[in-house]
């Protein structure tokens, strides 16, 4: 039992079930914990789900990804541009839009490791960067800044499938947490991201290389996020270099919340499932109470901050209990 | 001897007369700068589009200037504006999207000589501002108009979903539909949503998807965006109300008029951006060359894009990507 209590993701479930039950009261009668609800939650955490993990293990390992948001927003332009201007076949163009995911983590990883700079700031740069050259580049080949996406059947399948109104995307959230929690929690490159976020000097000193871990958690990263865009485009037939601008912060925010400390080296893949499962609770959750959504943003922010306090608070007892 | 005499005389008179014309120009040489929204918006790409085609046409050079990081446009634009102002341009054309802070800028700019010309959003303020005129859509108009065309059709509550609060142009839409259902007795519910979620489909869907829950006699929807428009659509199909639930939009998306074609979405709103972008090149030109002007208001919306001339409308999209100001 106090084993359990003690796991980084207890607070974090604990908020996300008291947030669920206080939707579930209430929005009696909207259909809010019906099927088609919880699947519209759960589409709505899926696709932050998805990014926000590797996200995650980069803030274990000490590290932010400030650019995720450019990098959907360019994913899904390299396919609608790939399949609609040029006529190119839908997979090759995934590939393509997940390369280039994975070149601009790399890019990150290595700007970090090299220049020793902050990654908040190089990343920060990088987002800019991104969408710059996924508009002008937009622009100057199709004159055009959004567009269709023509994926083949095979593709939909693969990215926009639907079981009753759930997407396909859950699973590949889930996914996504299973390999997350496999290399965290049960492998040496787990143990190498705490001990780097943890304490880098040290990790170094025992023979972490530091460097390749933070490099292949960008990679990841970025990767993830071009999944993402692949996963948004496809399902709205529509690329748009904006896609995405959202996660930025929501992404650390669902991290935070999940029970990572900011300062790296603490935090499980299960947390933050958790706290990605209560954004998405909030965010859809607060139309179904009928409020005022003048006010939307207040209540938004008063409960993430009650959550994490509940988590907060849940932890402190947790590591207190003997 | 005399020829060389009147050579030299004529070159004499040619430089001296290519130094008293650049010494004119001296004086308003400066740039055409363009002040406008946000090329990540399909709609300010089809702007950009008219401006580029219109300065390709009528021979000038321009500079387009706009935001890139949406999240701060209220206070980034009247800075642009201030920067635009301090290079003293030749004209101004500037779409005045955040009026309290744009309007003094405008005005100091007008004071000081800087012919401006207002395109897309302010369309109250040109007059009292000094602005030899404006280009664009009345947008309490064209939410005014979409609020007649439900009221007709027999809507009985609508709701105007608004995915970026904040904004007056946009806002005014809103309250155009809002006052138009009024007019005919009809009740409305006004929506808006979180800012971070303003170019996340899925989290409109949703959003929308909770609102037609909580108020199950909703039976018009409004957006004021095409993409938010294709979310819902997805919403209404999702909480099994299609049909029972007329959706239109302001602005256009490919997706939006395949939509329409296939009867999902009622209508869409068109306000022609490529010719609020267009026209303002080619009154620079005129005014700048001629001193010649059109007087009042130039409206380029709404023109209403329904079943009746999609086809159209989806054929030009096609033939001229952008152009629409939908792909």
């Amino acid at each position: 039992m106090t084993h359990l209590l003690r796991r980084p993701e207890t607070g974090a479930f604990a908020a996300f079930f008291l947030t669920y039950l206080f939707f579930a009261l209430a929005t009696p009668g909207t259909g809010f914990v019906s099927l088609n609800g919880t699947a519209g939650w759960l589409n709505l955490a899926a696709e932050l789900g998805i990014v926000a993990i590797p996200v995650g293990l980069l803030m274990i390992s000490g590290e932010f990804d400030l650019s995720i948001g450019s990098t959907v927003g360019a994913a899904s332009m390299i396919l609608a541009l790939g399949t609609n201007q040029f006529s190119a076949p839908t997979w090759p163009m995934i590939g393509l839009a997940l390369l280039a995911g994975a070149v601009i983590g790399l890019a990150n990883g290595l700007a970090v490791v090299k220049t020793k700079l902050p990654s908040f700031i190089v990343t920060l740069a990088t987002n800019f960067i991104v969408i710059g050259a996924t508009m002008g580049l937009s622009r100057l080949i199709a004159n055009v800044t959004s567009s269709s996406i023509f994926a083949s059947d095979s593709a939909k399948l693969a990215f926009a499938a639907r079981f009753g109104q759930a997407n396909i995307s859950i699973l590949w959230w889930v996914l996504v947490a299973y390999i997350g929690y496999r290399i965290l929690a049960k492998s040496s490159f787990g143990n190498w991201i705490y001990a780097t976020g943890g304490n880098e000097d040290a990790a170094r000193a025992a023979g972490v290389p530091v460097e390749r871990v933070k490099i292949v958690l960008f990679v990841a990263t970025g990767v993830c996020a071009a999944l993402v865009g692949v996963l948004q485009g496809i399902q709205w037939n529509s690329g748009n270099s904006t896609y995405g601008m959202g996660y930025v912060f929501q992404a650390p925010i669902v991290v935070v919340i999940g029970g990572m400390l900011l300062t790296g080296g603490y935090g499980s893949v299960l947390g933050i499932v958790f706290g990605t499962a209560l954004f998405g609770v909030i965010s859809s959750g607060i139309f179904y109470t009928g409020w005022n959504t003048d006010w939307i943003q207040l209540f938004l922010g008063l409960l993430l901050a009650l959550a994490v306090l509940a988590n907060n608070y849940v932890r402190r007892l947790a590591l207190s209990a003997h | 001897m005399k020829l060389i005499g009147k050579i030299k005389a004529a070159i004499a008179a040619v430089v001296l007369g290519f130094g008293g014309v650049s010494s004119v120009l001296a004086d308003d040489e400066g740039p055409i700068l363009v002040i406008s929204g946000p090329l990540s918006w399909p709609f300010f790409a089809a702007v950009k589009q008219g401006f580029d085609d219109g300065a390709e046409t009528f021979g000038l050079d321009y500079q387009f200037i706009a935001v890139t990081d949406t999240s701060n446009m209220t206070s980034d634009y009247p800075r642009l504006l201030q920067q635009a102002i301090s290079r003293n341009p030749r004209m101004l054309l500037v779409g005045e999207f955040f009026p309290d802070g744009m309007d003094p800028l405008i005005k100091e700019a007008t004071a000081s000589g800087i012919p401006v010309l207002i395109h897309n959003s302010g369309q109250t303020l040109w007059k009292q501002n000094g602005s030899i005129g404006f280009i664009g859509e009345d947008p309490f108009q064209m939410g005014f108009k979409a609020g007649e065309i439900q009221a007709e059709a027999g809507v009985t509550l609508g709701l105007c979903f608004n995915q970026v609060p904040g904004n007056p142009t946009v806002e005014e839409r809103c309250n155009g539909y809002v006052a138009a259902m009024e007019e005919a007795g009809v009740e409305t519910i006004y929506q808006t949503i979180g800012t971070g979620d303003a170019t996340n489909p899925q989290a409109m869907t949703q959003a929308i998807k909770g609102t037609l829950q909580a108020n199950p006699g909703i039976d018009g929807i409004y957006t004021l965006n095409a993409v938010p428009a294709m979310s819902a659509l997805r919403a209404v199909d999702e909480v099994g109300r299609k049909g029972n639930v007329m959706v239109g939009t302001a602005d256009l998306s490919n997706e939006a008029l395949l939509a329409i074609q296939s009867g999902d979405l009622a209508f869409a709103m068109d306000q022609q951006p490529y010719l609020q972008g267009f026209m303002s090149m080619q009154v620079a030109f005129q005014y700048l060359n001629y001193g010649l002007q059109p007087i009042g208001h130039v409206k380029t919306g709404p023109l209403v894009i329904d079943q009746s001339n999609v086809d159209a409308t989806l054929d030009v999209n096609r033939k001229h990507a952008g152009v629409r100001g939908a792909s």
